[in-house]
């Protein structure tokens, strides 16, 4: 079920209402109906897959229940193995089977000699990536004594299939999330209002910013040979705003609707575009897989502690691994690769906190944050690139093919208004989050007045004949 | 919760009171214009008396320049086809120019070839042109009767009483235009003022396709509430095929009279597309057509 679909819009409120006014102060039967509410949510795309999230709550529950009871380290660590091969399994052989099948054919061919091997007609199941990412941080904060594990089937059950971030996040940790739903539940109205204005914020970016964007975005990606660098630049540049209103538009809904039930979930974006550099980009940007890969992957290959080439192999490891966690395809590790090269100077320049969240902002930092956005831009194309190869042509042509040709953004009046409508749009995004870090906030707050303009923005200016299905669905 | 329910009551009833005053000025705007066919029936055509009307989609368009006909035959006609659309938008179309109180001796109908034999349950894609006149029970019920309901026949059919439903899910094509028609009433969406359009002379060369022959048999049931709406306000029905590159068509109808000019001409330059002549195409088409209208005028 998509955020942004009818099916939805009957959906939540149904929920909310059996959830505050039928079962209100039964906290247990709520978390049935949660339970319930999350399979439906989860099914109504494919009800086949909803196995595999009932054999991952099983399994990590089992495994959670079992490392408490285990006081041998060497049993610990087996049933760690195992969880972790459970999981990082399921996500290998659905998400990542064939890519390893045709990489380990392309090497040998590269090589000359011709393997027959088949791939498999496989589906990804939508949310996995996350889902799983999810679990294991709970059998790994169980496994470091972290975390007391739960001895109830009902919460973990919960926890894992939450629907509001089951199938894009945030990434939820076990010990943030999984209290949560141990406590009765009070209505609070001042933070419900403020879940339902994030709801309206978020499906501006969604429905306004990113599917707009995107009418432009696959015009370009699809046929880059046949457009100028002025357009190939502003192709690239839209495609950072199309991921963003999609991605971050997902979280602010997400984050809306625990809300209106109760749930505090994690900050996932923080204005990304106003970095001033790279590290501070990344504690703004997909806040819950970066802390993610940060607590278990970072810190336990050493973090930045060792010499400066332990700290480079660690980044470069982080970055790589978070490029391929995005998908199966050599695009996404060399997005990573090129944020890791980016990173490194700062790193090892000790300069990767100089610009820290709480900075005021200033004019002279102009230049630095729009120095960031570009370089961020040009990472995009390899992120929303075919190929490798593709990806190269593009920026090659964009530095290359100097034309000043704008023909793509005027030459219909439906391309004219498009055009029109981002440009506006993105003003209206920028605007709202500018004053929001002047105000040092880490979301855009609405007020009434402000909720019912932006919503009239969706609806005089959002995409709903053919919208487009959220990007990181895929992941 | 009387707090939230209170705050979220007060939000979403200033966003729907808002939501519907800008909707309804939208469609005002556009029903008061000449943008689209049928508001420029309405608000542009002074004339109530024609002697023949072209009801069609694109071929009929861009096939029949009523000016150039006119001038020939000594005839008054209009041109009120529109594109992607099909023989039950044309339906409509007559139903609209006959409850603006006009007349017409000949309705020439001439949708895309294919559109007399498929049956088409759903709506047609511009059928959302007529959203601004929605409140009128014959569009209303154009919209909501409509066999094989989709998301575009439930927009446009809820549209009569939340008419921001239509024009937020059609806003690219109603919302603006209706900002534009707000400052220019008279223009038009691509047709000049007998609602004519043209496609213009290609430089490409179109590719290479053989000739086939196609049987139509008339078989749509659309045709037969035509007929019937027709001869109930004494106009003749005239079917008319537009010339084809691709294919000559044999035909199987005694009852209603044809004009076709499937295979009038086949020259390439007189192409934009396999089913559409250009500017040249229309000119040597519109000619033969004055002289066969002269015909059934006299």
């Amino acid at each position: 079920m998509l955020f942004n679909s009818l099916p939805f819009l009957i959906f939540l409120p149904t929920v909310f209402i059996l959830y505050w006014f039928v079962l209100k102060g039964q906290h247990l039967a709520q978390n049935v109906l949660l339970l319930l509410a999350s399979y439906i949510f989860y099914g109504w795309w494919d009800y086949r897959f909803l196995a595999l999230i009932a054999a991952s709550t099983l399994v990590d529950y089992g495994i959670g229940l079992a490392l408490s009871k285990e006081k041998k380290n060497k049993n610990r660590k087996l049933l760690l193995t195992a969880s972790l091969v459970f999981n990082l399994g399921l996500l290998g052989f659905f998400k990542y089977y064939n890519f390893f099948v045709d990489s380990w054919v392309n090497a040998w061919a590269s090589a000359g000699v011709t393997l027959e091997t088949s791939t498999l007609n496989i589906i990804l199941p939508v949310g996995i990536s996350f889902y799983t990412f999810q679990t294991l941080s709970y059998t790994i904060d169980v496994y470091k004594r972290k975390l007391e594990p739960t001895t109830s089937l009902l919460r973990f059950a919960t926890y894992v299939s939450f629907f509001p971030q089951l199938v894009a996040g945030p990434i939820e940790r076990a010990t943030h999330l999984l209290p949560q739903f141990k406590i009765p539940r009070v209505f609070k109205s001042e933070f419900a209002v403020s879940g339902f204005y994030l709801i309206i914020w978020g499906l501006f970016k969604k429905v306004v910013i990113a599917d707009n964007c995107a009418f432009f975005v696959t015009q370009i990606f699809d046929a880059p040979g046949g457009h100028s660098s002025l357009e190939l630049l502003l192709g690239g540049v839209l495609f950072g705003f199309q991921i963003y209103g999609d991605f971050s538009g997902y979280s602010d809904i997400a984050i809306g609707v625990a809300r209106l039930f109760g749930f505090s979930l994690m900050t996932n974006f923080k204005f990304p575009y106003f970095s001033r550099d790279i590290a501070e980009f990344w504690r703004r940007w997909h806040i819950s897989l970066s802390t993610w890969f940060r607590d278990y992957l970072y810190i336990p290959l050493g973090g930045s502690r060792g010499n400066k080439w332990v700290q480079i192999r660690n980044v470069s490891i982080v970055f790589l691994v978070s490029g391929f966690w995005h998908g199966a395809n050599w695009t996404f590790i060399v997005w990573g690769g090129i944020h890791a090269l980016l990173f490194l100077p700062l790193l090892l320049l000790e300069r990767n906190r100089n610009n820290m969240e709480g900075d005021p902002l200033s004019i002279r930092k102009l230049p630095s944050i729009l120095g960031t956005f570009f370089v961020v831009t040009v990472a995009w194309i390899f992120f929303r690139a075919d190929s490798v190869g593709i990806a190269f042509d593009y920026i090659v042509q964009m530095f290359t093919n100097y034309t000043a040709s704008f023909d793509v953004f005027l030459k219909t009046s439906k391309a004219l208004l498009f055009s029109c409508i981002i440009v506006m749009s993105i003003a209206v995004l920028l605007c709202f989050e500018y004053f929001s870090i002047r105000k040092n906030r880490n979301e855009v707050k609405l007020n009434r007045l402000s909720a019912v303009f932006i919503a009239l923005l969706i609806l005089f200016m959002g995409v709903f004949k053919n919208p487009a299905d959220f990007i990181y669905f895929q992941f | 919760m009387k707090q939230f329910l209170k705050q979220i009551a007060v939000v979403i009833g200033l966003f729907l009171v808002l939501a519907y005053l800008l909707s309804a000025g939208s469609l005002w705007s556009l029903r008061k214009s000449s943008f689209y066919k049928p508001s420029f029936l309405v608000n542009a055509v002074e004339e109530d008396t024609f002697d023949y009307i072209v009801l069609g989609a694109s071929t009929g368009l861009t096939t029949l320049d009523t000016k150039a006909i006119d001038e020939q035959a000594g005839s008054k006609g209009i041109n009120l086809s529109m594109d992607d659309t099909g023989l039950s938008s044309h339906y409509l179309m007559l139903e609209h120019f006959l409850a603006e109180g006009k007349t017409t001796k000949y309705c020439i109908i001439a949708p895309g070839v294919n559109a007399y034999d498929a049956t088409v349950k759903g709506l047609n894609d511009n059928d959302y042109r007529f959203l601004m006149f929605v409140n009128r029970p014959y569009i209303s019920r154009y919209f909501s009767e409509v066999e094989e309901k989709d998301m575009q026949s439930n927009v446009l059919s809820s549209s009569k009483w939340f008419p921001f439903i239509g024009v937020s899910y059609f806003n690219a094509e109603i919302f603006y235009p209706s900002i534009l028609s707000l400052i220019q009433p008279k223009k038009r969406n691509r047709f000049d003022e007998a609602g004519n359009y043209t496609y213009p002379v290609k430089r490409k060369q179109l590719k290479f396709i053989k000739k086939k022959q196609s049987n139509l048999t008339f078989s749509n049931p659309t045709l037969v509430k035509l007929n019937k709406l027709c001869k109930t306000n004494n106009i003749e029905l005239i079917y008319y095929i537009a010339p084809l590159r691709a294919e000559n068509m044999v035909l199987d109808l005694t009852e209603n009279r044809v004009i076709d000019h499937s295979a009038i001409i086949d020259k390439d330059e007189y192409f934009y597309d396999n089913i559409h002549v250009n500017s040249n195409g229309r000119e040597i088409t519109s000619r033969i057509f004055a002289e066969q209208l002269s015909e059934i005028l006299k």
